[in-house]
């Protein structure tokens, strides 16, 4: 009879549990609204590209080393490269003025006035 | 903008590797190098290329709901995080924090970038302090965390060199909010350093787009100090008479609150001579530092107290003078043995800019200084006066904003 007893107060009790473990089952799995944390980029502006050319024959191409420190290698085999391959086009190396922070606009006129195309090269 | 790119790096390598490389694939398309480069030039633009105007990139101001876990999940796997658990901002959370200043939630602090030619984000009051909630602070912490956000420097720029920062707190905040600059300042003892140096760490990342890998980050070998930026108090209760804190230095009037920031790569510190007179010691300390670099020496308050009682300093700037005047590297050295001399600064020195322009032309073995001028070096007083202690590194001072504004 103690027995007895004894087993129902469990199952009572835990017929009074069970609503409660159900809440915390519900909290664990409650949904929350957070804040987003990333700033606000810029519009991107765009900038159509410049036509470009047909084909290379005849075609004057300059080769522009931004300038970073023992990086002018590769833009010199690059001009070697191309000239093996397409030796009906100019390729011309030329590094442009002072650090890679610094413009180099009379280097750009030349570009645009005798040039058909430019690649600018990053060696780091 | 069309690219191909060669495999990293390139410098000091050898033609015959860089021709190789021209001869392989572009490491991220797969494809040979010099037929992208020809048909970068020959392949004609579309319709899309030539199209005009502007993309807006709306940020929302509330992420999906979701369970907390799910959430962690998204803010790590999102890379919103330096990685360790943050605190998630709930709007509960956030206005809490915004209590800690006057200004509106939606005034714009500023604008920051992981490197110069990247794009300026800019970030509200809000954004600042859910960055603030994230990193554990409290809305005390808010006002030093703003000041530092509106400088709008970013604490993990781009850099293949893997450059940190350095936050120095300056006057009385310091106290307010409890941070610490006597034992153990650098170290992970106090809260007010560990959130506020972590905050700006997540607000790089957040509000600038900083430090994600191959994108905006290409630190070779990264830094540690990224974590927390040196954050620290100045120890100015300790400064004697003469020497005074970094911000009255930055003109700044003892009573004002600021915060500074600093960027380098490191600190070391070389033994020295406890039996010799500290100054004449220096110029060999700072050996390793690159003539291009700024210095800061972090000296305990116990050195500063022997230089000026024996060794006769009488101010931050009289020491720095000294060390100015006396520290020198020979040009040989300067030309041949310094990279970043090298690469930023001969090429200003071929245009004429002085006195470099100068210094290239003087016989190799003559002495020049190591630090062109007396700006390019930096004293904090920092440490409890345990030991004589010091730490030298080429951090170099960058502003100093108003903590006082932002309250």
């Amino acid at each position: 009879m103690k027995r007895r007893i004894n087993t129902w107060s469990w199952l009572t009790a835990l017929l009074f549990l069970m609503p409660s473990l159900a809440g915390i089952s519900r909290a664990q799995a409650q949904e929350i609204t957070v804040l987003n944390p990333l700033g606000q980029p810029p519009a991107i502006v765009r900038v159509p590209m410049a036509p470009r050319i047909a084909d290379l024959e005849g075609k004057t191409i300059y080769i522009v080393d931004i300038g970073f420190t023992d990086t002018h290698q590769l833009f010199t085999e690059m001009q070697k490269l191309l000239a093996e391959k397409y030796p009906q086009t100019t390729w011309i190396v030329r590094k442009k003025i002072g650090t890679y922070f610094d413009d180099d606009p009379k280097l750009w006129a030349e570009i645009k006035e005798q040039g058909h195309g430019m690649i600018m090269g990053v060696g780091h | 903008m069309r690219y191909t790119f060669v495999p990293h790096p390139i410098t000091g390598t050898a033609a015959e590797i860089c021709r190789k490389y021209l001869q392989g694939n572009d490491p991220v398309t797969g494809k040979p190098v010099l037929e992208e480069i020809i048909a970068a030039l020959t392949v004609p633009i579309t319709e899309e290329d030539t199209k005009t105007g502007f993309i807006e990139r709306p940020t929302p101001r509330l992420v999906e709901p979701d369970t907390e876990d799910n959430l962690h999940r998204i803010f790590l796997e999102n890379g919103w995080t330096d990685g360790l658990p943050i605190v998630l901002p709930t709007e509960a959370r956030v206005a809490e924090m915004l209590k800690g200043t006057s200004h509106e939630p939606d005034e714009i602090v500023g604008r920051m970038q992981p490197s110069s030619p990247h794009e300026l984000w800019s970030y509200t009051v809000e954004k600042v302090a859910v960055n603030a909630v994230m990193a554990g602070a409290k809305p005390e912490h808010l006002p030093v965390i703003l000041a530092l956000a509106s400088m709008g420097v970013t604490s993990i720029s781009t850099s293949t060199t893997s450059f940190a920062c350095m936050a120095v707190v300056n006057g009385p905040v310091r106290n307010e909010i409890n941070m610490n600059s006597g034992i153990g300042a650098l170290g992970p003892f106090n809260h007010a350093n560990a959130v506020i140096g972590r905050t700006w760490t997540l607000m790089s990342i957040n509000l600038a787009a900083s430090g994600k890998i191959g994108e905006t980050y290409m630190g070779s070998q990264g830094n540690n100090y990224n974590y927390n930026n040196n954050c620290m108090a100045e120890n100015e209760e300790a400064l004697p008479d003469g020497w005074n804190p970094l911000h009255v230095q930055k003109g700044f009037k003892l009573e004002d609150s600021t915060v500074s920031t600093f960027l380098g790569w490191g600190f070391t510190h070389p033994d020295q001579s406890f039996g010799k007179d500290f100054a004449p010691q220096i110029p060999f300390w700072l050996k390793f530092v690159s003539p291009f670099s700024s210095t800061t020496l972090l000296l305990d308050p116990t050195i500063i107290h022997q230089l000026k009682n024996n060794e006769g300093f009488n101010s931050k700037e009289q020491l720095i003078d000294w060390i100015q005047k006396n520290t020198k590297v020979t040009v040989g050295d300067w030309m041949d043995d310094f990279y970043a001399v090298q690469n930023f600064i001969l090429p200003t020195a071929r245009r004429g800019v002085e006195p470099f322009a100068s210094w290239m032309k003087l016989p190799k073995d003559t002495e020049i200084p190591q630090f062109p001028s007396a700006s390019r070096i930096n004293i904090l007083s920092v440490g409890g006066q345990t030991n004589l202690f010091w730490q030298a590194g080429d951090f170099g001072y960058l502003s100093t904003a108003s903590v006082d504004k932002w309250r």
